[in-house]
């Protein structure tokens, strides 16, 4: 399942006109999606005064910073500096940005000018992501793929996260039954105890 | 009704939410919390013997607990937040408002210790934090799957408001919110009832604000 | 000989929070011991070595270095009338100078301090000035004029309030505004702050105002309810480190005092919590 391609979120965590944080390797990212839905990758760092954009807020589709407001545009482009309201920002404020895609309900993120394609995994979606206080490569050795867990068929996607913690994207067939959801739910928290205590799976 | 309050106290803003979000109005007598340490002093003491922040008193009534201050407020002004529909809702209520209890003594441990400099062992209470933080997540994932955002009931209740401050505010105490998809989204949902009001550390809802002026021209560059 | 960052005075304590036992805690990363001698007095110890210690605006004053002088002046804090307000400390995650930068900031009062230091669309910074006064060597700014909606707990609906900023030490701000009942008259708002590590500090907010309405505690509220609003942003600028150098961050003319905080800064080699190399 490599790709160069790496899961960050569910698109279910992520609703019209919210932020929120993310991680590309070492690196801290916003994912922001637009009140008409556009999702969006970039750095989480505000040019300006170096505040984490994850912290700000969005109003149609500028993202705008929480610490001064400045308002950028989906290009990454600075469009509105409030503290001055009638300049038009320099061009050479701008965000940098990475390569954001959306497939099987989960938000994938690559260095910019990716032209390949995520996995395709027809006929999941995303079910729950949590944060694993364990190494991403020793997870992913042990769970990642397709499988069973809580008498569901799923695919656990492992994310590395900054500080040697990592992140499971737990997607489900689109089949299961809403009761079995409960179940998955609970195996999902077993299946983190057992990963935090080094045992596997 | 008298409140002693104390602006930077997570749980006092659990009683000025409420009261916001209910529209009522609450006589505020502030306490020198920090540096003066009022609420340990003789006079306080008096009326709170263990020497804590919230009291609420309403003639003489003398209440000491965030969570009572909450239930007494909801029945008197607004019945429907006790979530008291049927047994089941109600029990709910009172098991995340004795939750609450956990998050103020590991979130608020930490961020007392962070922030004001009290003592304790900070590991402890940040992975104390994290397990009731971990708790919430779960349960709250599960209100989604059956269509819901809050804790106890389809609709906000106390449940919520006792929950919601010190799980907002587990930064403070160097313990991250990043890890908890459905704790931001509960977050969201309440900063968006109408009535709501911040705290330090907690910002408002600036999306919802008009834009001032018009909007930016938006420059659609489609990508490739 | 030039002054260095171990020269200055930096505030460790509040005198009237001082117990008999000792404030363990830290100046520019070097452990450093507050307590009373016998006769009440406050004593500052590094390594069992007795440190300066002056006690000014109510708080306790030390330096690990060879100061120039006594800790700064105030002399608007003399003046009669005025409520002298002791707000205590709160220890934040962040470099010692952007906690000053920041409280030499006004574009950020709309956003941070909503419907109280400022309010969209209110969020015009307009020119004002800016100098480094070389017979102080202080960095000040004046004619700083922000519409606030209730720009202190004495004022009544929102007004156009005018500022003064002042920078008296590397790690110390003070500002000067317009006091809503007594017109012709400057509230005096302080931050001095205390560099524990380059990353951590220990904000000692002070104030002089003329205030006759309010309790003292409901002062002291007003100003923690401020000062917490912006920790959440410190705790959140990347890099931790204060950029010296131009580049990595990009001002506009309403960061005219920052850039000249910064360049002050850099100019005096005052670097302790600051990234000289863009990164
Ligand atoms: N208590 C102050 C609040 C201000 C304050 O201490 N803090 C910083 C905020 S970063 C500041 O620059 N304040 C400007 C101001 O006082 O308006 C007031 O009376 O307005
Ligand atoms: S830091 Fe983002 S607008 Fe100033
Ligand atoms: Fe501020």
């Amino acid at each position: 399942m490599s790709s160069n391609w790496t899961p960050v979120a569910l698109s279910q965590d992520v609703l019209p006109g919210m932020a929120i944080p993310a991680h590309l390797q070492d690196q801290d990212l916003v994912v922001w999606r637009s009140a008409t839905g556009r999702i969006a990758a970039w750095h989480d760092r505000c040019p300006h005064r170096g505040m984490r954009l994850s912290h700000g807020f969005v109003r149609g589709e500028f993202l705008s910073c929480i610490y001064h407001g400045w308002r950028y545009g989906e290009d990454g482009q600075c469009r509105k500096i409030p503290a001055h309201p009638e300049l038009a920002p320099p061009a050479a404020i701008k965000v940098p940005r990475f390569a954001v895609c959306e497939s099987a309900g989960v938000v994938w993120v690559a260095p910019e000018g990716e032209t390949s394609e995520p996995v395709d995994l027809p006929g999941f979606r995303g079910f729950r992501s949590v944060a694993v206080n364990a190494a991403a490569d020793q997870v992913a050795r042990d769970v990642a793929g397709q499988g069973h867990l809580g008498g569901c068929d799923v695919v656990m996607l492992v994310q590395p996260l900054p500080g040697g913690d990592c992140g499971l994207h737990v997607l489900v067939a689109d089949g299961c039954a809403d009761a079995q959801l409960d179940a998955l739910s609970h195996a999902i928290e077993a299946l983190r105890r057992r990963l935090e205590q080094g045992v596997a799976a | 009704m008298i409140l002693y309050d104390y602006v930077l106290s997570p749980s006092c803003y659990k009683v000025r939410l409420l009261a916001s979000l209910l529209g009522t109005g609450l006589d505020l007598r502030p306490v020198d919390f920090h540096p003066g340490a009022e609420h340990h002093g003789p006079e306080f003491r008096a009326l709170n013997p263990a020497g804590t922040i919230p009291v609420l008193t309403d003639a003489r009534l003398v209440l000491t607990e965030s969570g009572a201050i909450l239930t007494y407020l909801a029945a008197v002004k607004a019945p429907e937040w006790l979530g008291h529909d049927d047994p089941a809702m109600q029990a709910r209520v009172a098991n995340w408002l004795a939750f609450s209890q956990r998050l103020t003594a590991s979130a608020g441990g930490a961020r007392l210790h962070d922030m004001l400099g009290f003592s304790g062992d900070i590991d402890t209470l940040r992975a104390q934090a994290t397990d009731a933080l971990r708790e919430l997540e779960a349960a709250i994932h599960a209100r989604r799957r059956r269509g819901g955002i809050f804790l106890a009931a389809d609709r906000p209740t106390i449940a919520d408001i006792a929950c919601f401050p010190y799980a907002a505010l587990a930064p403070d105490g160097g313990v991250s919110l990043d890890p908890y998809p459905s704790i931001r989204l509960w977050m969201r949902a309440i900063r968006a009832l109408p009535g709501f009001i911040e705290m330090p550390g907690i910002h408002r809802l600036h999306e919802q604000m008009p834009e001032p002026g018009p909007m930016p021209d938006v420059v659609r560059k489609e990508s490739a | 000989m030039s002054v260095t960052m171990q020269d200055h005075w930096y505030p460790v304590a509040l005198a009237s929070g001082l117990r008999r036992s000792a404030r363990d805690t830290l100046l520019l990363g070097r452990a450093i011991r507050v307590a009373l001698d016998d006769g009440g007095a406050p004593v500052v110890t590094a390594e069992g070595r007795a440190l300066p210690v002056q006690v000014k605006f109510g708080h306790v004053w030390t330096t690990l270095g060879v100061p120039a002088g006594d800790v700064f002046d105030i002399p608007e804090a003399d003046q009669p009338g005025r409520r002298l307000v002791e707000v205590g400390s709160v220890k934040v995650r962040c470099s010692p100078l952007r906690a000053v930068e920041n409280f030499l900031d006004i574009a950020h009062f709309p956003f941070v301090h909503t419907d109280v230091l400022g309010s969209e669309p209110h969020t015009e910074v307009e020119r004002y000035e800016v100098e480094i006064r070389d017979d102080v060597d202080e960095v000040w700014a004046t004619k700083v004029k922000f519409f606030q909606p209730q720009a202190a707990r004495s004022a009544q609906g929102g007004i156009t309030t005018e500022y003064m900023y002042r920078v008296p030490g590397p790690t110390c701000s003070v500002l000067y505004k317009t006091c809503p009942p007594r017109p012709g008259e400057w509230d005096v708002i302080t931050l001095f702050v205390q560099p524990l590590t380059e990353t951590t500090c220990e904000v000692w907010p002070w104030m002089a105002l003329f205030d006759d309405d309010s309790t003292m505690t409901e002062m002291i509220h007003f100003q923690q309810l401020i000062f917490l609003q912006d920790r959440s942003i410190l705790e959140n600028q990347l890099p931790a480190l204060l950029p010296l150098d131009p580049g990595r961050e990009i001002p506009t003319r309403a960061d005219m005092l920052s850039i000249a905080y910064r360049r002050w800064l850099k100019r005096h080699g005052y670097t302790f919590g600051a990234q000289l190399v863009a990164a």
